[in-house]
Formats: structure tokens, sequence, C-alpha cells
């Protein structure tokens, strides 16, 4: 009965995650078009919601190499238990919500490696995870994708406005537009083939691991259907606070930008997954903005704003990875424990939620920015 | 740093440029040329759009289509790569 309770809180809390994941990521994918107006607010989110899901069940590759190899598992390694896992969870969530409440984009994936991380070097000791894979498959890549998307919109979005005298030809706006969207929702189909998976992956995961479902079988229906509709759920909902920030923040992004940022973004992580060089989502379109406002000539980029993100990468996976420890801590003393782990999440999500209604963004503010924000940041800048 | 692929880094950065601003540009050159003969737009920025399209020369509307034709064939490749069923 215990174990049944533990698969079932770890079954919520992955698609609790998946959620903020969806919500959390609308911003990749669908904010240069909401800041552009190339799509409206509500429209943009349904699309990407149902890009989303439609991602979910194309493929289930990325969900059976969940782990990567960052936790030892296997003969002479760790037995991973559902408990870990859920500490796991309720340190990537915690993240994910706190980074959504100060609209900074942030990896969904890295909060997800650092909660696991946590879990897996308090649950089963420091040996228990591989450091170098870490660096190579975390550290590193996180790193060099914005370096990497953001030039390649920097070239893109110079091509653009010197190719079109400055988006001036006739019809180049609108033009820009529709190639807007056409290249975002590619970013979010792709989006859907590989963060639900990591739900999946999870759930999988701890499935095999309580022993309700034998360890070379795929992921179930009910499983797959559950994180498509979870993570669509979350996109739809979107996360305005985070699009704010990407769309306007940043720096104005203008039609020709948002093209060159949302293609060359998509050209990044196609090319990158496919040749097995997997690279973040978040980062890439976080960096591909920056290019194109670096690309257009007298455009701004707030680098305080860029610097208060660059920030919140370095610590997403300490962060998640510190919350998922302490939680293994205390979950995996009884069911008592995890039961209070569960409430304390519970407790400090609420508490997030509640803070943001003070401030709410929504679909109809997105595009605001305080007028005072913005003149303190160009001085600054 | 042992255990990274620079090799594979340089591959991804290479193809992503590539193909990230060569797409950009072909289609950036598709828009141009099949405004070849009107005037241009007021602003650089928001949808002002000028009210006459003038006469446009065969070469350029060929020459246009062509390069937003290149655009719509990087996204079908695009398509390509991220659903398995097409390339398993």
């Amino acid at each position: 009965m215990d174990l049944f309770i533990t698969v079932a809180l770890v079954v919520t809390i992955a698609l609790v995650f998946d959620f903020t994941n969806g919500f959390h990521d609308t911003a990749n994918a669908m904010a240069t078009s909401v800041a552009t107006g190339a799509l409206k607010p509500r429209v943009a989110v349904l699309i990407s919601a149902i890009l989303n899901l439609v991602g979910a069940f194309l493929s289930t590759e990325v969900a059976k190499t969940i782990s990567q190899g960052i936790i030892k598992e296997g003969d002479g390694g760790v037995q991973i238990t559902p408990t870990m896992i859920f500490a796991g969870l309720t340190g990537a969530v915690l993240w994910n919500l706190g980074t959504w409440y100060l609209g900074l984009p942030s990896s969904s994936t890295h909060a997800l490696f650092g909660g696991l991380i946590g879990a897996a070097v308090i649950g089963a000791g420091v040996g228990s995870v591989d450091f170098a894979v870490v660096l190579s498959k975390v550290v590193f890549p996180a790193l060099l994708s914005p370096l990497v998307a953001g030039t390649v919109a920097l070239v893109a979005t110079y091509a653009a406005y010197r190719i079109t005298r400055q988006a001036r030809t006739r019809g180049a706006d609108a033009g820009f537009r529709h190639g807007q969207t056409v290249s975002a929702s590619l970013v979010s189909l792709a989006h859907g083939t590989n963060d639900a998976q990591k739900t999946m992956g999870v759930i999988t995961l701890t499935l095999v691991a309580a022993g309700y479902q034998s360890s070379d079988s795929g992921p179930q229906f009910w499983v797959i259907a559950a994180c498509g509709l979870a993570i669509a759920l979350g996109t739809y909902l979107g996360g305005w606070r985070i699009m704010r920030t990407v769309g306007k923040r940043i720096t104005d992004v203008q039609p020709p930008q948002g093209f060159a940022a949302e293609s060359s973004a998509a050209a990044t992580i196609l090319i990158s997954s496919h040749l097995g060089f997997a690279l973040s989502t978040t980062q890439v379109t976080s960096g591909a903005v920056v290019g194109s406002g670096l690309g257009k000539r007298l455009a701004q980029v707030h680098w305080k704003v860029v610097g208060r993100i660059a920030i919140a990468w370095v610590l997403t996976l300490p962060a998640a990875a510190l919350v998922g420890g302490l939680a293994a801590l205390l979950a995996s003393t009884s069911t008592l424990g995890l039961a209070a782990v569960a409430v304390l999440a519970l407790a400090g999500g609420l508490t997030l939620y509640f803070l943001a209604r003070r401030h709410p963004i929504s679909h109809h503010n997105v595009n605001d920015v305080p007028a005072d924000e913005g003149v303190a940041e160009k001085v600054g800048a | 740093m042992e255990g990274i692929d620079w090799g594979a880094f340089a591959l991804v950065f290479g193809i992503a440029l590539v193909a990230g601003a060569g797409i950009v540009s072909f289609y950036s050159l598709g828009l141009r040329l099949l405004a070849v003969g009107s005037p241009d737009d007021t602003g650089p920025e928001d949808a002002r759009q000028s009210s006459a399209r003038g006469q446009r020369p065969l070469a350029a509307s060929v020459g246009g289509f062509v390069c937003l034709g290149i655009g719509i064939a990087g996204v079908l490749y695009g398509l390509y790569l991220i659903i398995p069923q097409f390339h398993s």
C-alpha cells in the first residue's frame, strides 16, 4: 500500500511538473509572435498547445533515455527509488514556479536534472552522480547554446534588414509576420516531441522501479496521453510573465527580428537534436532573441535583463538540486515524511501563485512594459 | 573538460548558421523581389503599407517565388526531422 501511495504521488507531481514545463516554455515559441502582433495572444497559445500535444504522440525516443547516464544505474550503480524521483520532481516544480514568478525563462530540463541529482546525492551518496556527464551534457551545452543561437540570429537579422531595405519594401512587414508564425510553430512542435517525453520517461522509470511494468517496455498509452494533455494545458494557460520578458524586455522584438530569431532557433534545435547534441529550447530561443536585438541597427538590448536570466540559468541546476535533496532527506524517513514534502510543496506552489496574483500578467497586458522600468534600463544600458 | 565533443559542436554551429541565416536570407530576398516595382512602405516598423502596387517584371516574380519556395522546403525538411515516422 505504501508503494502504491508513493507511485501515485510521483505520477501526480510528474504531471504537475509537465504542466509547469508547458507554461514555462510557451514563451520559447510564442513570445516573439505575441510581441510583434503576428498572432493574437490567445491564438498563439492555442496553436502552441495543440502542437505540443501532437508532438507528445509523435515520438517516444527521448522518453527511453531520460536519465541519460547522469545517475549511475544498473550493475554497480544505485537503485533509483520512487521516493527519490518524487523528491527530485518537487525540486524541479518549485524552481519552475519561482522563475515563473520572476518572469525568467529557465530550462525545465535543467530543473528536472537538478532535482533528480540532488535527490540521488542525498538518497544514494555523491558517488551516484556522474559529474563528468553532468558537465558535458548539461553545463557545457548550457553555456554554448545561447551563443550558437545568438550568433545565427544576429547574422540572420542583419541579413533580413539589409535585404529588405530595413523592412521597408512593400509587404515585407506582413511577410515577416507570416514567416514567423510558421517558424514559431516548428519550435512548438519540436518542443512537444522533446519535453513531454521527459515526463513520460520519469513516470515510466517510476512504474518500472515499483515493479508495475517490465524494464524493457516503453511508456504506456495512458502515460503518453496524460503527459501530452498536461503539457498542452500548461502551454495553453500560458506563462505570460515569461513571455513579456522574452518578447518585450530583452529587446522590443519587431517582425524581421522575430522571424530571424524563431527561424534560427528552429534550425539550431532541429540540427542539434538530429546530430545527437540536444540543446535546451529555452536557452536557444533566449539566445536567439538577444542575437536578433544585436543584429538590428540601433536596437536596444537590455543587458540587465539578460544578466538576470543568465544568473537564473547558472542557479537552475544547483537550486533545484538543493530543494530535491532536502525533499529526499525528509521524504525518505517515512510515509509521513513523504506526505509532509507533498504538503510543503503544495504550500510553496500556492504561495507563489498568490504572490503572482498581486501583479497579474495575462494575455491582456502581456505586451505592456511599465514605462518607468523601460526608461531606467535604457539609462543603465 | 574531457568528454566534450568539440567536433560535434562545431558541426552543429556551422550547419545551424548556414541553414538558419540561409533560409532567412532567401525568404527576405523573396519578399524583396516580389516588391520590385512597388514603392517602399513608409516606415520600417509597424504595418504602414504603401497604397500603390507597381508593375513587376516576370523575372522578379519567378525569382521571388523560387526564394519563398526555398523557405518552404526548409520548413518541410524541418518537419521531416521532427517526425520520426518519416525517417525511421
